[in-house]
């Protein structure tokens, strides 16, 4: 009978499992949360649900633990722009190059996107630990106690901490994407160069950075984009605490509903993510295209 | 002369990043074999004696194995059921003409935008009423759901990219809609199909939020719940919690070493096309 299934059939009958668990998973929540963001709720199933109108979102702009975290994944953005974009590139240029045993290094730069999330965070929280970390310990070494940190318990110096050891997991995943772009400059570019004298940084300069364009695109939205998404590393590291120091939006939304019961202002920062997000998204990939005209 | 220090330059540069990435997991070897006063002393030396007994403590008081276990499946499981759904739905819409493909296919696209995080909420509750707590098929259903979207952006971009002759020549050999999607369209996306495949994995192994929220059995955690056990409250010795970031990493440190390469073509596919 199955052969005989016409078009007719065909076109509901394999797109069901996909919408119902859009629908389910993705569109209803998402409905869900806006409506919620208007109501005020304990969260507990069945517990009564009150419409508050504003109120959820006129507590949310006016609390500075809101806006810290906005601040804070703005330091992710940067961090991706200042650090991992040169660190990434650079570990690019030098898997392309033809130095010995990029292999080797290319698969080791990789590794750590492979560990999960919350492996790495582990790792780094006992290597920064005040008391008897390695980083602590090797400044001790060199004779320079008086920079020694509690480095993730420091308001405004731990969100620093948790935006480099992101870098950290991922500058490998992005050299591959600066590498791919290296890849298919043609070699005779370079060849060309050569013989008009152009070595070394000149090359880089005027050759590899410039005809990378492609690369730093990709680069920059995945950044811009990425910045808003930062949960796993900062609630694996420090819960976004002390005192909110370094919360960013999405463990701020978990810590109101979740260890607060703050479900309605928890939703109204849901909503507020979701908008951030889409507009971030549009305006990146719009400026972008802009620039190919 | 010039040359010389550039190369020099750039070998110091690889061996210190060597050196960085290798760092964190080589310490945390050493310190998973160390009893607490090896590792407060100093993290850096080499255990005087090798504590297996940090990895017994892990399996029973953090049930490691068992986590490990459980992401194992949950990211297998919805990794299957994600390449199934997608494959049917990237199907229909890259080879059949009807009124609201344009629609649905800008509507799973929209969905890679939504941030996971502003959903959380409602599918705890949702989970709540349709009593998926601490059940394994709501938390596959969960990753596969966001998977998805993504999925069949790439597959149906692929699809639109595999010429329409062979169906048509599939037909004339007697193929039916499930045939010619199983027995001939889908060998010919293997390659966009394990991209996907390795994308959905890495997620789903690794992934926190939702399996804090949906599971609260300690039998039931995910590996990335599960090494949180530790953190929070005072816990004596810290050895055990080296050895369970180790075996939680080792299942996919091996799958890396055996597919390297697929893997990081992979990864750089969704990037550039997701």
């Amino acid at each position: 009978m199955n052969r005989k299934l016409t078009s007719k059939f065909v076109i509901p009958l394999f797109l069901t499992p996909a919408i119902i668990l859009f629908v389910a998973f993705i569109a209803y929540p998402v409905c869900n949360t806006i409506y919620l963001s208007f109501h005020s709720w304990k969260g507990i199933y069945g517990s009564p649900v009150n419409f508050v109108g504003m109120k959820n979102y006129l507590q949310v702009l006016q609390d500075d633990a809101f806006w810290r975290s906005l601040v804070n994944s703005f330091y992710f953005m940067v961090g991706g722009f200042v650090v991992l974009m040169p660190l990434s590139f650079g570990l690019a240029l030098l898997i392309t190059s033809k130095l010995r045993g990029t292999k080797l290094m290319k698969t080791a730069y990789f590794m750590p996107v492979m560990l999960s999330t919350t492996a790495v965070a582990l790792m780094w929280v006992y290597i920064l630990n005040p008391s008897f970390g390695v980083v602590n310990q090797l400044l001790g070494f060199l004779g320079l106690e008086s920079l020694q940190q509690d480095w993730l318990s420091t308001p405004g110096l731990n969100i620093w901490c948790v935006v480099l050891v992101n870098e950290w997991m991922y500058a490998g995943y992005n050299m591959l994407i600066f590498a791919a772009g290296l890849v298919s400059i043609p070699s005779d570019v370079y060849e060309a160069a050569e013989l008009d004298g152009c070595t070394g940084w000149k090359k880089l300069r005027y050759i590899s950075v410039p005809l990378s364009k492609e690369s730093f695109k990709i680069f920059s939205v995945l950044c811009v984009t990425g910045c808003l998404k930062a949960f796993d590393l900062v609630w694996a590291m420090t819960k976004g605490g002390p005192n909110h120091s370094s919360e960013v939006p999405a463990s701020l939304l978990y810590n109101e509903a979740f260890t607060f019961k703050f479900f309605g202002k928890s939703s109204a920062i849901g909503v507020l993510l979701l908008i951030l997000g889409i507009v971030l998204s549009v305006l990146v990939n719009n400026l972008l295209k802009r620039e190919e005209d | 002369m010039k040359r010389k220090t550039g190369r020099v330059f750039a070998y110091i540069f690889a061996a210190f990043w060597m050196i960085m990435t290798i760092f964190p997991l080589f310490i945390t070897i050493l310190c998973s074999l160390k009893d607490n006063a090896g590792i407060t002393l100093g993290m850096l030396s080499l255990p005087k004696k090798l504590m297996w007994s940090n990895y017994t403590q892990a399996f029973e008081s953090a049930h490691i194995i068992q986590a490990v276990g459980n992401s194992l499946f949950f990211a297998m499981a919805s990794t299957v059921l994600t390449i199934i759904i997608g494959m049917l739905a990237a199907y229909v819409l890259s080879r059949k003409k009807f009124k609201l493909r344009g629609f649905i296919y800008t509507v799973f696209l929209v969905g890679v935008m939504v941030p996971i995080h502003c959903t959380i909420i409602p599918i705890s509750t949702l989970a709540t009423s349709v009593n998926g707590k601490n059940t394994s098929w709501f938390l596959i259903l969960v990753y596969t759901a966001f998977a998805l979207p993504q999925a069949i952006f790439l597959f149906t971009g692929y699809l639109n990219g595999v010429s329409k002759e062979l169906d048509d020549a599939a037909r004339i050999d007697g193929c039916g809609e499930l045939s010619l999607l199983f027995r001939v369209l889908i060998p010919v996306c293997v390659p966009i199909i394990s991209t996907e495949a390795i994308l959905a994995f890495i997620a789903g192994y690794g992934e926190l939020i939702f399996g804090m929220i949906i599971m609260s059995d300690q039998d039931k955690y995910t590996v990335a719940r599960a090494m949180l056990t530790f953190t929070g409250g005072y816990k004596v010795s810290l050895g055990p919690i080296f050895a369970c970031i180790i075996v939680a990493v080792i299942p996919m440190i091996v799958i890396y070493l055996i597919f390297h390469e697929k893997v990081q073509d992979g990864m750089l596919t969704g990037a550039i096309k997701g």
